[in-house]
């Protein structure tokens, strides 16, 4: 069982602590994602680990052999790196810098011999770069450089790789395919990969656990789904994210809001509430709230897009339990919230049985003379399933004075003139 | 293990090794031809059969095999005139067209010569110190002076840059090529100084600069070669940790490679043998830096065959010109740095045309 231990390092530029009392082991057979801002230490982390920057403090073993006594040849069996992005200068063949990976196993006054040809070939297959072999590295595409650079790592025969952004400077395809091909090797030859990201939806994808860096420091660890939540994201990054499952991958996919909800203030003067769901109010919410109005929504399933929406931007919201019908108790709640606001506004959404109470919310408001407006860009009977009931009580809406809208813009106008 | 099916493109890879035999071979019959020519050119006509005789007659215990036609006049060109002097221009040849690959891939710039670390200027200072105030004439004498003071003085200014150019992680190429550079200037100016005060001296001063294999003798060779058979020896064992360095530092090291040490013993070989060289014969133009490119044309960029093609096309090049120089304005002569530049100089502009155009195609 290999297990890579990094004990308590602290790593230094000049007098610039770049790593501080970093621990954690990683397993065999382990994919594991380094994550962090600009300057949080991931490279450094990486350098630590390869032997290239001496930590000052700590050190690092592989299965309790401390790598800082091995000899550097040693440490080249042991543990193999894949840069951002590899320069190759003068024109060496595919082959030659593949082959260039068993240096650690050939002596000086030996010539490369027929098992590691055999070994660079098995590997040059793996990563699907044989039929380079003969092609000058200058000639070749980022993707198809970055492949070779991957396979002269796996020719060290490491049991540690360490990848540095291994895929930044590729296209989406590329991405993947190499992804892929890290993945299965991880997988097939148990090796402890460690590899850092930037991109949080790749990270996720191929992830089987990772370390959120901050400062030099760790700030997270653990299983990729409960290190990569929209909470750690915010605090480290700045950024408001929204973090969700997806459907097909079932992996988390990370999808960035354009603005920190530090700038939303939720204005108090005039309050909107929205009766929406399946993502349909979501981005008039934001709307609003950039156009300075305060925004409330509900009822919500916690599955609800627009639930999320609402907790991610800081919307106050009344929330159910998943695939439970509307209890009296939260009707009651979502009423007193539309009290509370000066307009109320019913979006495209689709109406089952589940949410056909928020309507009714709708139409206690419009009797109780809030401003109602309702936005229908696809006509209502293309997303009841209420068999009538919801469109009829949206056309009584209607005939009692409820606005109908064509777009959210122009929902966005009409509340404008609440503004005067 | 034995059972591995080679595929074509394994049975290419090895039958390189075979090509490079044959490379080796090409390039030595080359320079053996290269000899016999020079050994027959000159103001006294010789047969290369003559030539051979009196070559082989002088080897110990093979010479009896041999009877001799030869007069003893011929006998005394070819040993004590032409071979010292062709030989001093094979060692001088090798040794600057090896410094020139190993500086090239170590700094993995094109542009770098062995003289880029302050050797031309370290050694042209001492030079300039023996001719013009006959400093170290009273140690050494009249001979070995010049080479001596040159010896010392390009190492000490090659010790010099190493040291302003190191740091507490070891020394950044980039800074030792800047170092280089600066200590290079400055020493050119005090050598344009001492030119200024020297009076007569200047024209021997100019002389030296430029280059020339005249004054070799036997004892020349004797001093130099130790040091480039060597120095090169050292060199050829770290031919692939040379390829791999050329991947960048960093990833040298994560392939094995001590590149700390790596740096010190190649700086430390190239530096003596340069240093060897150019205390015999002046400082040498474009030798060392053409001929590792053509090679690298020629044999690919693997450092285990440009390593030798390099040592032995700078060898039979520096002869040829060197026989250029000695023959062609007869009976003065022409410093060989000279024509190494004359010709050097266009042949690097076609190289660089060359070069740019399979850039842009």
């Amino acid at each position: 069982m290999v297990t890579l231990r990094i004990s308590g390092i602290d790593c230094y530029y000049g007098s610039i602590k770049a790593l501080d009392n970093v621990t954690f082991s990683s397993r065999e057979g382990e994919f594991a994602g380094i994550l962090g801002p600009n300057g949080s230490g991931k490279t450094t982390l990486l350098k630590a680990i390869s032997r290239t920057l001496t930590p000052r403090v700590g050190t690092v073993f592989l299965d309790d052999i401390n790598i800082y006594d091995m000899k550097i040849r040693e440490v080249a069996k042991n543990v193999a790196v894949v840069p951002q992005e590899a320069v190759a200068t003068f024109d060496f063949t595919a082959l030659d810098v593949v082959l260039m990976g068993r240096n650690p196993y050939i002596d000086r006054f030996r010539m490369e011999s027929r098992e590691d040809l055999a070994v660079a070939k098995r590997v040059m297959e793996l990563t699907n770069t044989w039929d380079l072999a003969d092609r000058p590295v200058n000639e070749l595409s980022g993707g198809e450089k970055q492949l070779v650079i991957i396979a002269r790592a796996l020719t060290q025969e490491p049991k540690v790789l360490l990848l540095d952004e291994p895929t930044t400077h590729l296209d989406i395809s590329h991405q993947i395919s190499i992804m892929d091909i890290l993945r299965g090797v991880c997988k097939e030859k148990k090796l402890v990969v460690l590899a850092v990201f930037h991109d949080f939806n790749l990270a996720t994808r191929y992830c089987d656990s990772a370390m959120l860096l901050n400062n030099g420091s760790i700030f997270s660890i653990g299983p990729i789904d409960t290190v990569l939540t929209g909470e750690n994201i915010k605090k480290v990054f700045r950024v408001d994210m929204i973090v969700k499952r997806h459907p097909i991958t079932e992996s988390l996919y990370v999808v960035p809001l354009s603005i920190s909800r530090s700038k939303i203030t939720q204005s108090k003067d005039i309050i909107v509430h929205m009766i929406c769901g399946h993502g349909t109010g979501a981005p008039l919410m934001k709307l609003l709230l950039e156009h300075g109005y305060g925004v409330t929504t509900g009822v919500h399933s916690t599955l609800d897009t627009d639930y999320d929406a609402a907790c991610t931007l800081g919307i106050p919201v009344v929330s159910e339990a998943p695939f439970s019908p509307i209890t009296e108790e939260n009707h009651k709640a979502n009423l007193a919230m539309i009290d509370e606001a000066s307009a109320i506004v019913v979006s495209n959404v689709p109406f089952g049985f589940g949410n056909l109470k928020n309507l009714e919310a709708a139409k206690v408001a419009l009797e109780r003379g809030k401003m109602t407006v309702i936005v229908e860009e696809t006509p209502i009977q293309q997303r009841d399933f209420t068999d009538g009931k919801a469109q009829s009580l949206l056309e009584e809406l209607k005939s009692k004075g409820a606005i109908t809208v064509k777009s959210r813009k122009e929902a966005l106008s009409i509340l404008k003139a609440l503004r005067k | 293990m034995t059972s591995i099916n080679l595929s074509e493109a394994e049975a290419t890879y090895f039958k390189r090794f075979a090509r490079w035999k044959i490379i080796i071979i090409l390039l030595t019959l080359t320079l053996i031809l290269t000899v016999t020519f020079a050994v027959t050119i000159g103001p006294m006509q010789i047969s290369p059969l003559d030539a051979y005789k009196i070559i082989i007659k002088n080897i110990p215990f093979i010479g009896d095999l041999v009877r001799g036609g030869s007069s003893s006049i011929e006998e005394v060109v070819v040993l004590q005139v032409r071979l010292p002097r062709i030989l001093a221009a094979a060692i001088v040849g090798i040794a600057l067209a090896v410094a020139g690959v190993v500086l090239q891939g170590l700094f993995r710039n094109p542009m770098a010569d062995p003289y880029v670390i302050g050797i031309s200027a370290g050694a042209s200072l001492g030079a300039s110190f023996a001719i013009a105030f006959g400093i170290g004439l009273s140690f050494f004498g009249v001979l070995y002076s010049i080479p001596l003071m040159a010896f010392a003085s390009a190492l000490g200014t090659v010790l010099l840059v190493y040291s302003i150019a190191r740091t507490g992680q070891g020394v950044p190429m980039l800074t030792l090529l800047l170092v280089g550079i600066a200590v290079n200037s400055f020493l050119l100016a005090i050598i344009s100084i001492i030119r200024l005060v020297s009076g007569e001296a200047i024209h021997a001063i100019m002389a030296w600069i430029f280059g020339s294999l005249v004054a070799c003798n036997w004892n020349y060779v004797k001093i130099a070669l130790p040091f480039v058979i060597i120095g090169v020896a050292l060199i050829y064992v770290f031919a692939r940790d040379l390829n791999i360095i050329l991947l960048g530092e960093e990833q040298a090291r994560h392939l094995g490679v001590d590149t700390e040490r790596l740096k010190r013993i190649m700086l430390a070989s190239a530096t003596l043998i340069t240093a060897a060289a150019v205390s015999i014969s002046g400082i040498i133009g474009f030798i060392g830096l053409i001929i590792p490119h053509i090679a690298r044309i020629l044999v690919g960029p693997d450092h285990r065959i440009l390593i030798p093609s390099s040592a032995l096309a700078g060898a039979i090049v520096l002869i040829l010109c060197d026989t250029i120089a000695r023959t062609i304005v007869r009976p003065a002569e022409l410093p060989v740095g000279i024509i190494t530049s004359l010709i050097g100089g266009p042949f690097f502009v076609y190289l660089i045309r060359k070069r740019k155009r399979s850039v842009i195609g």
